[in-house]
């Protein structure tokens, strides 16, 4: 935290200033740290050229920071009253996406809007964490034990998640479920019932195995031995091991990396950027990145620490959660550790929706950090 | 964690004012800096349950916080494990993509019970094989359906008949049908291909006199990709062209499916990157082809426009003409490799002897000049680096139009080329009493004589592959068979020095656009110009070829990309030559398909590679050795016959002068150019140091 910040704690005049001041610029400057090593892994994956991933994606990157700090300056009780609203907005497109959106590599998780093509799904992962925040702002001990109490808010979750299900996508069906978790968790619900839940899925698994379309039992099964399928689902999985593997401790040194070079991988500047990099800057290079992402991870909850009131608390664990499950899905996919997914490794894979949507939710994150001492109480006028 | 203490002391909001002691303990600092923390609090019930909440929250936002770092230290750990404990080495997974031979289909495999079920089983047995590609994909299959006809005299009501299927199969045209069954006849086809649920919804309607008659209909799953070279079925399912045609009868008699060598995959890549070319250029057509120089099996052959197989009825004759087989083009300076093969093989020309390039040579009413010339003498290997058409000229000259004609008959160029396909045509050749003086020199370098694409191509295999000539074939080769039996054509040491050649044009010549690390891509730009109407050449309109083999240190595919009519745009300077607008799609294929079919780029020891490969521009010239002058008619002036020691052994017979009749002047070594002397050694003296790389 800077110098100015310590000056001006428990200011309570909210003016423009003061909130601009607020802003944790060094956590701005983790992000524009990670946005340029998705320029130089999308400079490499173009083959040594800013077009046409890398120029672009800076011009995006530059785009989503204006809006992160903008949105710091919504005050987070006006973000919380406007909760409700924009999960039902977030549910409605997800609805429209299935009547009418894009069908795009043999799912329907696409919508056409500003020249881009946005996945309702994303932004309904920010919105269930502001509704689930919200609701969760005004829970005691005695009513997180309540099940009456627990019932909106897990059908809140269960909602999209089912919508998410119908298009279908696995991947960010699962990885909004576990972001629901999250957010009961912090907010104190009983270890018990978790487990409870848990148990209930895994033994639902086999049975849900058994409902799964053919192409996504094939990439369970393709994650369970990659190489018995070399021809064809586990390409993208040997490949992208056989480029970490060449990279060793060092790296081929940038724009050396040929897996990546030569075709040997596709989609390499969206979903498998990470391995782009990996090959070009070895395991030491890997390490430094992780950490960075890491430290990302770790400052969001730091400001979630820091907050004083529950809602950006809630919120601000979320948004960490839902980086973190970006991150780890997607390191762990490229490493052959979990199925392939489709989960993009965010500000650095190409790919103009994914970065909106992340900065979106860092906004929503520094609004947290800056609102941290606003008052804030949890009675139910106040929501 | 920063705030713990404002947690234990109160509440913030409680305090009237800011106070400077509790901005020093704002964040963390020490309770003990001097300063008493004393605070009047009001603590209120709903106060108490909110900071028990907030409390609860940040004890489980520590766990997740921990969690989130063992799960990041697991990642890390596997991380390490596929970066340095365990790497996975490319190597076993080139062999095991390796696509030759082709894996034989077991009686279990998937691909054959699919077929099978199609064919065999369900009692929906279908009479025409499926056909397939080298991996299994099917190509072609037949689906049985029914044909519907009826028997209006058995008929009832045949209006209402003709009411009740136009119901119940929406697709069917009522008053067709009512038409057709008001005549008196005892027999009348209502519609075609109706599919087994159709079929079952007609037998539930009742209707006396309807009937169904056994149809199969065939179906290309994969559309518009290899169209040509499936060709297609007419409405009856007999093969109208390409394999269908072909193999019509096999596909009858025999169940078992037809196993083609194409692959799909590197078809489709070669569709791909042909439509993206001919776009972007806009060209009239395009073709392509990748062969397997090895065994003469076709991997790939494209030709654009084209058409959906399921729909060859209305394909247009653009569409459904294959440019790689049928169309018989110039092939321009893609026949300098033949050439230069011809003139080393024959002991006519060595890498070291020089061609007069300077300047035009007028012959008949023909004029040949060289593109962007560089107007002085050439090395041979510069002859083919810069495409020089006087050059390619001088050196067919010094071979002779017998020894010329008999090259390319062995070569295969007077022919059709045994391809299993009804489609392959005739070269266009002038016939021996024609072939004049001007004749030899135009084929020198590619005009004059007109073959199809994979005519290039497979004589070009044949330069590459050590020197033996292989029938194409569009069949896969059974796993078992023993190495395809060609014809030798050359001398192994020909074919090394043009393999080198073929490299130098890629690294050092105009097909620089074409390479592609790793795979040490060789081959020859061809640009030849269209034949107009009124017997002259069209300056602007172009064919545009580049026949590319890789790798060239141990040659395994050829690749050769063709567009019929590009246009110049921005991208390419305003030239339209192959080296602006095929030679790049070659490389983007070669990019694309190498690690498909298992080549995996060899960049470690690229260096080393690229050395055993490398020769000079402008190789040196052994000591003591001349280079015959090239005389037309009577020699003017003795020349020393020097005793030549390089490689292959010269044959100073095929270089007797004299046959020829005097048309030309007499062409002597003797440098003219400025340039050109100073890039030469001064006097007969050897120029050692190159000679040492020259090759043998």
């Amino acid at each position: 935290m800077s110098l100015l910040e310590r000056r001006l704690i428990r200011d309570t005049s909210f003016d423009f200033t003061a909130k601009l001041l607020r802003v944790s610029w060094l956590y701005t400057l983790l992000l524009c740290i990670l946005a340029g090593v998705g320029y130089a892994a999308l400079y490499s994956a173009a083959g040594g050229s800013p077009e046409p991933y890398a120029a672009k994606q800076t011009l995006r990157f530059a785009f989503g920071l204006g809006m992160m700090v903008a949105i710091a300056m919504i005050d987070i009780r006006f973000i919380a009253r406007l909760a409700w609203p924009a999960y039902a907005v977030g549910v409605a497109l997800l609805v429209l996406v299935l009547r009418m959106g894009h069908v795009g590599k043999g799912a329907q998780r696409w919508i056409e809007l500003g020249g881009m093509q946005w996945q309702p799904s994303e932004l309904m992962k920010l919105c269930l964490i502001l509704a689930l925040a919200a609701w969760f702002h005004k829970a005691s001990w005695e009513r997180m034990g309540n099940l009456l109490f627990l019932v909106p808010p897990a059908l809140a979750v269960l909602v999209p998640v089912g919508l998410i299900l119908k298009q279908p996508n696995l991947g960010t069906a699962l990885i909004t479920a576990m972001l629901g978790g999250t957010l009961f968790l912090g907010a104190g619900l009983r270890w018990w019932k978790l487990a409870l839940l848990v148990a209930a899925i895994v033994v639902a698994v086999p049975v849900a195995y058994h409902h799964l379309h053919d192409y996504q039992r094939a990439r369970i099964d393709t994650f369970l031995n990659p190489e018995s399928d070399p021809l064809g689902a586990g390409y993208n999985i040997i490949q992208s091991k056989i480029a970490l593997g060449s990279g060793g401790v060092w790296g081929k040194g940038f724009l050396q990396g040929t897996q990546a070079h030569l075709n040997f991988l596709p989609e390499k500047q969206t979903d498998f950027i990470f391995t782009v990099w990996a090959e070009e800057f070895g395991l030491v290079g890997s390490l430094a990145l992780m950490g960075l992402l890491g430290v990302i991870v770790l400052g969001g909850m730091a400001i979630a620490l820091r907050c004083r009131n529950q809602f950006g608390r809630l919120v601000a664990l979320g948004i960490s959660m839902n980086f973190f499950l970006y991150v780890f899905v997607n390191i762990a996919m490229v490493m052959g550790a979990i199925p392939v997914g489709g989960v993009p490794l965010p500000l650095v894979s190409h790919g103009g929706s994914a970065m909106i949507t992340v900065m979106l939710g860092f906004g929503v994150l520094m609004s947290v950090h800056v609102h941290r001492d606003v008052e804030f109480g949890n009675s139910q006028d106040e929501l | 964690m920063s705030g713990r203490d404002d947690q234990r002391e109160g509440h913030p909001h409680d305090m009237a004012a800011p106070s400077p002691s509790s901005v020093a303990h704002r964040f963390g600092a020490p309770a003990a800096a001097g300063v008493p923390r004393m605070e009047h609090v009001q603590v209120t019930a709903p106060d108490l349950a909110r900071r028990a909440a907030m409390e609860r929250t940040r004890g489980r936002l520590v766990i997740a916080a921990a969690g989130f770092a063992v799960l990041f230290l697991a990642v890390v750990g596997k991380l390490a494990d596929a970066t340095i404990i365990d790497p996975q080495l490319p190597r076993p997974v080139a062999q095991m993509r390796r696509p030759e031979p082709p894996p034989p289909l077991p009686p279990d495999g998937a691909i054959q019970s699919a077929a099978a079920a199609a064919s065999h089983d369900f009692g929906t047995r279908v009479e025409r094989a499926a056909i397939l590609d080298r991996n299994g994909e099917i190509m072609a299959i037949s689906l049985p359906t029914a044909a519907l006809f009826a028997n209006p005299r058995e008929m009832i009501d045949p209006a209402d008949a003709a009411r009740k299927l136009a119901t119940a199969v929406p697709r069917l045209n009522e008053k067709m049908m009512a038409r057709r069954l008001a005549t008196d006849k005892q027999f009348v086809y209502l519609a075609r291909h109706l599919s087994p649920r159709e079929q079952l919804t007609i037998n539930t309607l009742g209707i006396p006199g309807v009937y169904f008659e056994k149809t199969e209909r065939r179906r290309y799953p994969l559309g518009r990709v290899a169209a040509q070279v499936l060709g297609g079925v007419d409405v009856d399912g007999k093969g109208v062209a390409g394999v269908e045609r072909f193999f019509d009868q096999r596909l009858r008699d025999e169940p078992d499916p037809l196993r083609l060598s194409i692959d799909v995959r590197v078809q489709a890549v070669v569709r791909d990157e042909l439509d993206q070319a001919m776009v972007e250029f806009n060209a009239i057509g395009a073709t392509g082809i990748v062969m397997d120089v090895r065994t003469g099996e076709v991997l790939a052959m494209v030709s654009l426009p084209d058409y959906d197989a399921n729909d060859v009825g209305h394909a247009t004759a653009d569409q459904r003409f294959n440019r790689a087989v049928t169309g018989m083009y110039e092939p321009g300076s893609t026949f300098k490799l033949q050439t230069a093969s011809m003139a080393l093989d024959s002991g006519a020309a060595q890498l070291w002897y020089q061609y007069d390039a300077a300047d035009v040579i007028h012959i008949g009413r023909f004029t040949i000049t060289d593109f962007e010339g560089k107007h002085r003498w050439l090395y041979f290997p510069e002859v083919l680096a810069y495409s020089s058409n006087l050059g390619a000229a001088r050196m067919a000259l010094s071979v002779g139009a017998e020894k010329q004609r008999e090259w390319l008959r062995r070569m295969g160029m007077f022919g059709r080329l045994g391809i299993e396909l009804p489609e392959a045509g005739m070269p266009i050749v002038q016939p021996a009493s024609r072939w004049k003086e001007v004749v030899t020199m135009t084929v020198g370098f590619g005009h004059g004589i007109a073959v199809s694409p994979l005519h290039v191509v497979r004589g070009t295999a044949a330069v590459a592959n050590g020197g033996i000539l292989l029938r194409p074939t569009i069949l896969a080769r059974p796993p078992d068979a023993p190495p395809p039996k060609g014809e030798r054509v050359m001398q192994q040491s020909t074919s090394d020095i043009m393999r080198k050649m073929m490299r130098l044009v890629v690294t050092d010549g105009y097909g620089k656009t074409a390479e592609v690390p790793g795979y040490f891509v060789g081959g020859k730009t061809g640009t030849a110009e269209k034949v107009g109407g009124k017997g002259g050449y069209r300056k602007h309109t172009n064919v545009a070829a580049f026949m590319s083999v890789f790798p060239m240190n141990a040659p395994r595919y050829a690749v050769y990309m063709m567009l019929d009519e590009p246009k110049a745009n921005a991208s390419t300077h305003g030239y339209a030559t192959a080296g602006w607008v095929a030679a790049p799609a070659a490389g983007r294929v070669i990019a694309r398909i190498g690690p498909m079919l298992g080549l995996l780029p060899a960049t470690d020891d690229a260096a080393a590679i690229q050395a055993t490969l490398a020769v000079p521009l402008q190789p040196g010239k052994p000591p003591g050795a001349h280079q015959p002058p090239l005389l037309i008619g009577e020699p003017s002036r003795p020349v020393p016959r020097p005793p030549t020691h390089v490689a292959p052994p010269a044959r100073d017979a095929a270089r007797a002068p004299g046959r020829m009749p005097a048309r030309l002047p007499v062409m002597a070594p003797p440098p003219r150019d400025a340039r050109h002397e100073a890039m030469l050694a001064p006097g007969p003296a050897p120029v050692s140091g190159r000679q040492t790389v020259a090759v043998r």
